[in-house]
């Protein structure tokens, strides 16, 4: 029994990684191709299928013809996820550590309540905003524009750090902060010169979901950014509808997803070193 | 404690009020749009009563893809909670291979969502992609994947599967990892194989991280929009048309702004009330079963 | 000089920590606030530190309400029960910690950290992180911190509670010594053992549901307990209370349990009273009889719990005497040791002539 067990263990385990694999062997393959690869039907080998070229490759950064210019996207994606971010970290975590160590009361309305405030613009559907940002932005002429992204995207983010940092900061003991202010620290010292130092694991994993989160959004980058401005998701799915060969759009894929990819290692790596696991057993 | 008040203040009132602002104002405007008769031919800001609201009564496909969205949304919750929650249990004892799995499970997640998208569209090409090619190969046949309503559906169904399971995985993970071993021994003790050591004593103990799991995936998987544009733009017709995207259509290409808007607000009610019932239904279970 | 707390209540909606406490607090000395667990202890002694709200009350000194001074402008040190340093500093910043946020010339910083670590045997130990350490040694770090800057109150809660026996003794002693010369600032110790109470000899409060039950010096608040609460929060094991009666002449305990009134009760009427004697006034062996119900030995003592005629009783006795629950035991009550408090209120009425405690000179 154990047997059978452990060869459906290994199936099972084998099975799905090659189902997470699966995509990005694709896109890597038909990055290679080119019209003979693709035409005739799904080919799978370089040399054995097809014959490969870097065509794709060498087009994405904008020189010669029938190329996509990914850095600028790239760049683009990037000024605005960090800044989104930094701010919605900074400002979430003051909030969190309101939240986590005062009593707010304001008529019925106490902490819980607000922090259920917070966190449920999860909830939001990103279409119900769309309209209203759409029509609010461009009274202010921030459409297409780097700031108006920003402004946006610090109201997604800010529920997500809000969220981390309050369950964070709710696990570090209260007599901590006690001790600092004993010591003389008024609340604002104690946060910053105590509290801060000993939060480093909740702003990592804080930061982290900010980025990825804000990173992958495309809704909001579509509908409220056309020429000027365009961000990496934008850029990539606008080739998916213009008559773009396979291999260049796969390359592009694969080049937006690969930041991504080395976050996520960096994340396993942290994880295992159990400051997020959790149990230290 | 004396003398906190401002302090108080200092750290709460900036992020709440930045969020208020930027939430708030289109919240309460997209409400008087919802009012108004807003729309490509006569653009602008006129009142028109509750007309909007009364043309979503008679809106079947509305309905339609509200029902849809239920359907799709539970579908893809429940299998990643069945996928994750197997995987975990396999994995969950042997540290390396929990490590190895744990960065190869999480690579999905971090994925964004839409480039992915654009890459399934390619997989599942009806004859050049290598989703029927493997369909050929296991003796089944060119499946019509995007341009049968059924199959679309769970191409959406799958995407979604592969992106956001690896995120019930790591919830799940970190809930047994954080179990008590006791339990776990007493049932050893007792002579309990692996199934009923799970049905009488992991799934017991998990179950409130199971519920809160579920809800977060839900809530997230009752946004589905953007894998539904790339890879079917809600079709074949309107087979994989979930409100989101109905709305994103009445809104942003049909240019029916305060209809839209009007669409916006009921389906926002609709979630709302409909996520908050989920959520106390859960919790009173949770608490029903002495979690 | 003297702190006034003039009717202090502390409460969280209809649940009350304190209750319109009125003690007086001497500017300088040991005070030791002893009470059961839930008395209200760590609430008292966080008003001090300004870090609990109070819902009335007024802590007075010369004149000035000391309650509406924030915690971070007061001039207090606190050691917790459960040891609390800063994890993402080394002892040494841990200690001068304080000093840095007053604002300290780097030479009176270094002056005093030197007195500190030399005083509480942490010089070795300066570079590392309280992590590292043990339990012990974290709470003298903490210990440090809260002695390293001139404070008006040093407070400490159950400091010892989570340290093992040996430790416990060993920094008990050490306690006495760092406080006995604490002449310009009130240490206020919070503890639920009477032995600790006694070893430190300062001043003490006996707290009780949030109620101040009795204040005094220790030996007067040991040998006469103000009431029954005073008489079982002051002892350990607590004091046996029996309710009895006072009749023809004799002390009437329980059916087979009688003796001829002990000479300091002479002038008491016959009535009913509720008597108490300490468990160590009771030796094993004499003529009254009770089941053993449960039976320790702690060390070299034995601690037995009796069962007469259905009410509880313990017994301490030096030595170890090996006994099973079941066996039937004689034992003999030193009547000369017997209190009697009023059967209604729990007042003392009559105490026992005075004699020094366990042998020390008083």
């Amino acid at each position: 029994m154990p047997r059978l067990f452990r060869i459906i263990k290994t199936a099972a385990i084998l099975g799905w990684s090659a189902f997470v694999i699966a995509p990005f062997l694709w896109a890597l393959t038909t990055s290679f191709k080119t019209a003979n690869g693709v035409t005739a039907g799904p080919t799978y080998l370089p040399y054995v299928d097809y014959e490969p070229s870097l065509a794709a490759w060498k087009g994405l950064f904008g020189s010669g013809a029938g190329s996509i210019d990914i850095v600028q996207p790239f760049a683009a994606s990037m000024i605005v996820t960090l800044s989104a971010s930094a701010i919605s970290l900074i400002l979430g975590t003051l909030a969190a550590y309101g939240l986590s160590r005062f009593v707010y009361k304001a008529g019925p309305i106490g902490n819980n309540d607000l922090t259920f405030f917070f966190v449920s613009q999860r909830i939001m559907p990103p279409v119900v905003l769309a309209i209203p940002f759409f029509l609010m932005l461009g009274f202010f002429g921030l459409l297409d524009t780097i700031l108006g992204l920003v402004i946006v995207y610090i109201a997604l983010l800010l529920p997500i750090a809000v969220w981390v940092m309050v369950d964070f900061f709710n696990n570090i003991p209260r007599e901590l902060d006690e001790t600092a202010m004993i010591d003389g620290c008024t609340p604002i010292e104690t946060f910053w010169r105590v509290i801060l130092p000993n939060s480093l694991p909740g702003l990592v994993v804080a930061g982290i979901f900010c980025i990825v989160f804000g990173w992958n959004d495309f809704f909001f980058a579509f509908t409220l950014t056309f020429t000027e401005t365009q961000l990496l998701p934008v850029a990539i799915v606008s080739l998916n509808s213009s008559v773009t060969p396979w291999w260049s759009l796969s390359a592009s894929a694969l080049v937006s997803v690969a930041p991504l990819i080395v976050v996520a290692f960096l994340v396993e790596r942290y994880l295992e070193k159990g400051s997020l696991a959790g149990a230290r057993k | 404690m004396y003398g906190l008040s401002r302090y108080k203040l200092f750290f709460l009132l900036p992020g709440l009020l930045t969020l208020l602002a930027i939430i708030l104002f289109p919240l309460i405007f997209t409400i008087r749009v919802s009012f108004s008769g807003w729309d490509a031919a006569s653009p602008g800001l006129n009142f028109i009563g509750g007309g909007n609201y009364g043309r979503i009564f008679s809106d079947a496909r509305f309905w339609e893809s509200l029902v849809r969205l239920g359907f799709i949304a539970t579908a893809c919750v429940l299998l990643e909670y069945v996928i994750a929650f197997a995987l975990a249990l396999l994995v969950w004892h042997q540290v390396r291979l929990r490590r190895l799995t744990r960065v190869l499970f999480l690579i999905p997640m971090m994925t964004t969502p839409v480039v992915m998208a654009v890459i399934w569209r390619t997989i599942f090409h009806e004859s050049l992609g290598p989703a029927n090619d493997l369909m050929q190969f296991l003796g089944i046949g060119n499946v019509a994947w995007l341009t049968s309503a059924g199959w679309a559906t769970v191409v959406v169904i799958l995407v979604d599967v592969w992106q956001w399971t690896p995120f019930m995985f790591l919830l799940l993970m970190a809930g047994l990892l954080s179990l008590p071993k006791e339990p776990f021994l007493a049932a050893a003790i007792d002579g309990a194989g692996p199934i009923r050591t799970f049905f009488n004593v992991t799934f017991p103990a998990m179950a409130p991280i199971s519920a809160g799991a579920v809800i977060i995936r839900l809530i997230e998987a009752s946004k589905i929009m953007e894998t539904i544009y790339v890879v079917t733009s809600g079709g074949p017709g309107t087979a994989t048309e979930t409100s989101s995207y109905y709305i994103f259509i009445r809104g942003l290409r049909d240019f029916q702004i305060g209809y839209a808007a009007a669409l916006s607000i009921t389906y926002l009610v609709i979630m709302i009330v409909l996520l908050t019932i989920i959520a106390k239904l859960l919790a009173r279970y949770l608490v029903k079963s002495g979690a | 000089m003297t702190y006034a707390i003039r009717n202090l209540t502390v409460a969280d909606g209809n649940a009350i920590h304190l209750d319109g406490l009125d003690v007086e607090l001497p500017a300088s000395g040991v005070v030791t606030v002893i009470g059961r667990t839930l008395s209200g202890k760590t609430t008292f002694l966080k008003v001090l530190a300004g870090l609990q709200a109070v819902r009335s009350g007024s802590l007075v000194r010369d004149g000035v309400d000391l309650l509406n001074i924030p915690a971070w402008k007061r001039r207090v040190g606190m050691v917790y029960q459960q040891f609390v340093n800063y994890p993402h500093l080394n002892v040494r910043d841990n200690i001068v910690f304080p000093l840095r946020r007053a604002g300290c010339t780097p030479s009176e910083i270094e002056a005093k950290l030197t007195y500190v670590s030399d005083l509480l045997g942490l010089r070795p130990y300066l570079d590392r992180r309280p992590a590292e350490l043990s339990g012990g040694q974290q709470q003298r770090v903490a210990l440090a911190r809260a002695l390293v800057k001139d404070t008006d109150f040093l407070l400490l809660d159950e400091p010892l509670v989570n340290l093992d026996y040996k430790l416990r003794e060993q920094l008990r002693d050490e306690f006495r010594r760092i406080f006995r010369d604490s002449r310009d600032r009130l240490v206020v110790y919070a503890t639920t053992e009477p032995a600790e109470a006694m070893i430190l000899q300062g001043h003490i409060i006996i707290l009780h549901e949030g109620k101040v039950i009795q204040t005094g010096d220790y030996r007067d608040v040991f040998h006469y307990p103000a009431n029954t609460i005073a008489a079982q929060v002051f002892n350990d094991p607590p004091m046996n209370l029996l309710e009895g009666e006072i009749a023809g002449g004799r002390m009437i305990l329980g059916p087979s349990f009688e003796t001829p009134l002990p000479a300091h009760f002479s002038t008491l009427a016959p009535d009913r009273y509720t008597f108490g004697l300490r468990a160590t006034d009771l030796a094993l062996g004499g003529d009254f009889s009770a089941v053993v119900a449960l039976a320790e030995v702690n060390g070299s003592l034995t601690v037995l719990h009796l069962d007469l005629d259905g009410r509880n009783l313990v017994l301490e006795e030096e030595g170890v005497h090996l006994f099973q629950p079941g066996d039937r035991i004689g034992f003999t009550p030193d009547s000369a040791r017997f209190y009697a408090f009023d059967a209604t209120t729990g007042t003392l009425i009559a105490a026992p002539p005075r004699r020094s405690v366990s042998g020390q000179k008083d």
